[in-house]
C-alpha cells in the first residue's frame, strides 16, 4: 500500500510540473524581429536563424549571408543543462558607405562589409555586452546603439572603438535590465527612452547626461521619434505622448479622455505635421502633430474580421501610407483621408496578405515594401500594383 | 474556445493580473507579490486545508489503535489494510483526504509558473505578449516592466545558491514530520522514512530547476502550511526534537 501511495504523491508532483514546462507561450524564446534595410538594389536583413542576409532586388538571388555565432543558454523547466541557442536580431541594419551595422541579442555590434558580408570590426573584440534589441543609429561618424545593461554605447564607425558608454540609465535599485529601445540624436545630444519611464538626453561627445530628462508614472513601450523639437512615443499605460524637449509636461496625450485600446508599441512617424501611430488595438491613428487631435483612424483586421496588433512602425512610401499588422495583412492607405485597401493575398482572397506573423519594421524603396514575417520569408509587396510581387526564402544557404 | 483559450480567461490571465496589481501596491516588488498572492491562495484554499488538518488530528488521536492493529495484525497485510479502512471509516476519515488541498494548487502553480514568466518579461517576444494578457487597469499597465530581483533572487531563474532549495525541502520536511505518524513494523518504518524523505527532495531538485518565483511560493505555502498546523493541532505533531545527549546520558 506504501509504495503505490509514493508513486501516487511522485506522479501528483511530477505531473503538473511536466505540464507547466510543456504548456506553450509561457515562457517564448527570442526569436528576433529584424527589420528590413534596402541601399543600391540590396536588401539587408537579419533572419530567424540569426544570419545577416543581403539579397539582390534584381536577381532575387542571394549575395551573401553572415551567420552571427550561436550562444549558450541554460535550459528551463525540467530539462537540465545548456543549451546552444541560434542568436536572436532583433534591429534593423544600418547602411553606411561601404558597411552595414547590426546589433545582435548575444550583446556584440557587427560591422560588415556590403560587397561581402565579411566582417570589418566586432564590438566588443571578445566577450560581449548587454542584450541588443534596438536598432543602431549614425551621426559624426559614430555608431549610437543602446544595450540592454542599461547603458548606450558610442562607437568609432571605421574601427568599432568605444568612444564612450554612458552611466546606467535605470532607476536606482529596480534594475529592469531592459534597455530595449532605439536611441536617437537631434541637436548635439543623444535621447533614449527607458522601459522604466524616463527620457534621458546625453552628450554625444561625451556620454554625460545632460540636465533635461522627463520621467513619467508609465514606462515607455516604444523608441523616442524626434519632429522639431518635439519628442512623440507610446507609453504602457497605452497613451501616445508628444513632449517638448525641455519641458516638465507633456505638450499632449492621445487619446485625450479614455486610453487606447492597447501600447502604442511601434516608434510612431512624423511628416508634415502629421504624427502616423500603429497600436497593438489594431488602429493606425493620423494626429495633428502640434495639438494630438485625431484627424483619422484606421483599423487593420485578421483573416476573421477581428481587429489585430499593429506591431511594426508604419511606412510612409511617397504619397501612400504602408501598414502591415501582426495577423500578416499589409494596407496601402490614404495618408490625408484614412481610407485604404488590404493587399489580397496571391494563393486566396481569404487569407492575409502574408500568411504569416508581421512584427519586424519594414521600409519601402522605388514602390516596393520589403517585408520579413516570422516564418524568416522575406516578401516583396509592389505598392502601386497591390500585389505581393515575391518573396524570398531566408534559410537559403549561398550557392 | 478551445481549452487552453478557456484555461486563460478562468486562471491564467487573472492570476498574472492580480500578481502585477499586487506588485504595483507593494511598490513594485513582484516577490512581495508572490508572497501576498500565496497567502491569498492559502486563505481561499482554507476550508480544504481544515478538511485535512481535522482529519491528521483525528489520525493522531487514532494512533494507539493503529498501533494495536499493526501488532495484531501485523504478519497479515491485507487483513491489516481492511481493519484499517474500516477504522477510518468508522471515524469518518478518507487517508487521501490529505491530497485535496495539494490538488488544488495544481492549477495554481502551473497559473503562476506561467504568470511568472509572463509578468517578468525575458524576452521582447513574451512583453509582446504580455500587451496581450493585461487588463485595461492603470495599476496593472502602470507596473510595467516589472523587475525580477527580490532579495538575492532574480525570480525569473532558478536559485544559484541553493538557499531556497534548502529552504522548500527542509520546509516540506518539517510539515510531513508533523503529521506522519510512527510505524511499528520495522519494514513499515523503512518505507515511511523514504517517503518523508522524497518530495522534500523531490521539490528540492525541482526548485533548482525551476524559477525562484514558483519556489518562493512553495517556500512561503510551507511556512504557512507549518505555522496553521502548529495551531491547529496544538504543537509540533510527531515531530519531536531529541536531545542528542539523551542517549549518552
Amino acid at each position: 500500500m506504501k509504495q503505490p501511495k509514493i508513486l501516487l504523491f511522485i506522479v501528483i508532483a511530477l505531473l503538473p510540473l511536466t505540464l507547466v514546462s510543456c504548456i506553450p507561450g509561457s515562457a517564448q524564446l527570442a526569436k528576433g524581429w529584424s527589420g528590413t534595410a534596402v541601399h543600391d538594389g540590396i536588401i539587408y536583413v537579419g533572419s530567424v536563424d540569426g544570419r545577416v542576409v543581403a539579397i539582390n532586388s534584381s536577381t532575387r538571388n542571394l549575395e551573401w549571408a553572415y551567420s552571427i555565432a550561436p550562444v549558450t543558454a541554460p535550459s528551463s523547466g525540467l530539462s537540465c543543462g545548456q543549451t546552444s541557442v541560434t542568436t536572436a536580431i532583433y534591429g534593423t541594419p544600418l547602411i553606411d558607405r561601404d558597411l552595414v551595422y547590426i546589433g545582435t541579442y548575444s550583446g556584440q555590434v557587427y560591422a560588415l562589409t556590403i560587397a561581402r558580408g565579411a566582417d570589418r570590426w566586432v564590438y566588443p573584440r571578445t566577450g560581449s555586452i548587454g542584450a541588443i534589441v534596438g536598432s543602431p543609429i549614425i551621426a559624426n561618424e559614430t555608431i549610437y546603439i543602446s544595450s540592454s545593461d542599461s547603458m548606450v554605447y558610442a562607437l568609432d564607425t571605421i574601427h568599432g572603438d568605444l568612444n564612450w558608454k554612458s552611466e546606467i540609465l535605470d532607476e536606482e535599485g529596480k534594475r529592469h535590465e531592459k534597455l530595449w529601445t532605439s536611441p536617437v540624436v537631434h541637436d548635439g545630444a543623444v535621447y533614449v527612452s527607458t522601459l522604466d519611464g524616463h527620457i534621458y538626453a546625453l552628450s554625444v561627445e561625451t556620454g554625460e547626461l545632460l540636465d533635461w530628462s522627463f520621467e513619467s508614472e508609465a514606462g515607455f513601450a516604444s523608441s523616442p521619434v524626434i519632429y522639431e523639437d518635439t519628442i512623440f512615443l507610446g507609453s504602457f499605460d497605452r497613451y501616445l505622448y508628444a513632449l517638448k524637449i525641455g519641458s516638465d509636461v507633456p505638450m499632449w496625450k492621445f487619446p485625450e479622455e479614455n486610453p487606447a485600446g492597447n501600447w502604442f508599441w511601434a516608434p510612431p512617424i512624423v511628416d508634415e505635421g502629421i504624427v502616423y501611430a500603429g497600436c497593438l488595438d489594431g488602429r493606425v491613428y493620423a494626429l495633428d502633430a502640434e495639438t494630438g487631435k485625431e484627424l483619422w483612424q484606421f483599423e487593420s483586421q485578421d483573416a476573421r474580421g477581428k481587429p489585430a496588433a499593429i506591431v511594426s512602425p508604419p511606412v510612409l512610401a511617397g504619397d501612400l501610407l504602408i501598414v502591415a499588422n501582426e495577423a500578416g495583412n499589409v494596407y496601402v492607405i490614404n495618408p490625408e483621408t484614412g481610407e485604404g485597401e488590404r493587399i489580397r493575398n496571391p494563393e486566396s482572397g481569404d487569407k492575409p496578405t502574408i500568411d504569416a506573423q508581421i512584427r519586424a519594421p519594414f521600409c519601402a524603396d522605388e514602390g516596393l515594401t520589403y517585408i520579413r514575417d516570422e516564418d524568416n520569408t522575406l516578401h516583396v509587396v509592389d505598392i502601386e500594383n497591390g500585389e505581393v510581387s515575391w518573396n524570398f526564402d531566408l534559410t537559403k544557404k549561398e550557392e | 474556445m478551445g481549452p487552453i483559450e478557456v484555461w486563460h480567461l478562468i486562471i491564467g490571465t487573472p492570476v498574472l493580473n492580480v500578481l502585477i496589481a499586487l506588485s504595483q501596491l507593494l511598490s513594485g516588488s513582484f516577490g512581495g507579490a508572490i508572497i501576498v498572492l500565496t497567502i491569498i491562495v492559502r486563505l481561499i484554499s482554507w476550508p480544504l486545508t481544515k478538511r485535512q488538518l481535522k482529519s491528521s488530528k483525528a489520525m493522531q488521536d487514532m494512533q494507539p489503535k493503529i498501533q494495536e492493529l499493526q501488532k495484531k495484525y501485523g504478519k497479515n497485510q491485507q487483513k491489516l489494510q481492511q481493519e484499517m479502512m474500516k477504522l477510518y471509516k468508522e471515524a469518518g476519515i478518507n487517508p487521501l483526504g490529505c491530497l485535496w488541498p495539494m490538488l488544488v494548487q495544481i492549477p495554481i502553480w502551473i497559473a503562476l509558473y506561467q504568470a511568472i514568466m509572463r509578468a517578468l518579461a525575458t524576452t521582447p517576444e513574451n512583453l509582446l505578449d504580455l500587451a496581450r494578457r493585461l487588463y485595461s487597469w492603470d495599476i496593472v499597465n502602470q507596473a510595467i516592466p516589472l523587475s525580477s530581483r527580490f532579495l538575492w533572487l532574480d525570480l525569473s531563474q532558478p536559485d544559484p545558491y541553493w538557499v531556497l532549495a534548502i529552504i522548500v525541502g527542509g520546509t516540506m520536511w518539517v510539515q510531513q514530520k508533523m503529521t506522519q505518524a510512527p510505524a511499528v513494523d520495522p519494514a513499515q518504518q523503512s518505507q515511511s522514512r523514504m517517503m518523508l524523505l522524497m518530495m522534500p527532495l523531490l521539490f528540492g531538485f525541482l526548485t533548482l530547476m525551476f524559477p525562484s518565483g514558483l519556489a518562493l511560493y512553495w517556500a512561503v505555502s510551507n511556512i504557512i502550511g507549518i505555522i496553521t498546523q502548529y495551531f491547529f493541532t496544538g504543537g509540533w505533531g510527531y515531530l519531536k526534537f531529541r536531545s542528542p545527549f539523551k542517549s549518552t546520558q
